[in-house]
């Protein structure tokens, strides 16, 4: 009885997130944030499309460390380290300066990781990531 | 027909020149390093689609990305 229930539960929701992420893709965003995520969409190496597709973020590899770091759809507190097993560990706080559209800023904070890693962990800002662990690839 | 694409709050601006009119090259020149002198990264892709971080004008690249520095979130 609850089991059923509870699957019915989890349906529902799984449609109403689906209807709110193709309402969010195509009707919601403006001008300014298609613009940056088409932009973002054609820096993407094809994994990182794929997965961003999927999940809304994509993984990219320190340059200096070679730690994997995630990064989410969002304009700040979006970065997290990964640990070995595909898990949040640390958030990495950094932005770029002038106000930009998230888009933009994934962009961004993808090519600093992947060309300065040391120069933006320098100027980052630590916090505990509190993202649900769902979607971890290993 | 190359581009450099500025990023800023409207999305990004492009400036799209002819690398064959060297009028337009020293254009672009110019402001590759006003750019970079305003603490811009300019950024180009390398052939296999990874970021490559320059530090000079290069006139054959398709496609330059400047990106504004970082500040701590």
């Amino acid at each position: 009885m609850f089991g059923r229930l509870k699957r019915r539960c989890i349906d529902a929701a799984r449609r109403v997130l689906g209807a709110w992420r193709r309402f969010r893709e195509f009707g919601f965003y403006s001008d300014s944030e298609a613009r940056g995520l088409a932009l973002l969409k054609e820096w993407l190496t094809p994994e990182q499309l794929v997965q961003y597709r999927q999940y809304r973020h994509f993984d990219v590899t320190g340059c200096h460390t070679g730690k994997r770091y995630r990064i989410r759809y969002g304009v700040s507190m979006n970065v997290c380290e990964l640990d070995t097993l595909g898990r949040p560990l640390v958030g990495r706080c950094f932005v770029p300066k002038d106000n930009l559209v998230a888009g933009d800023v994934m962009l961004a904070q993808k090519i600093a990781l992947e060309t300065n890693e040391r120069g933006a962990l320098q100027v980052a800002k630590t916090f505990s990531p509190r993202w649900r662990t769902i979607h971890t690839e290993v | 027909m190359a581009t450099q694409i500025i990023m800023d709050h409207s999305g990004d601006s492009r400036h799209e020149f002819n690398p064959a009119d060297a009028a337009a090259l020293l254009e672009a020149e110019q402001r590759f390093n006003a750019l970079l002198w305003d603490g811009y990264t300019a950024a180009v892709r390398t052939p296999a689609g990874d970021p490559t971080v320059i530090r000079k004008f290069d006139p054959k690249a398709e496609e330059t990305l400047f990106v504004p520095r970082f500040v701590g979130g």
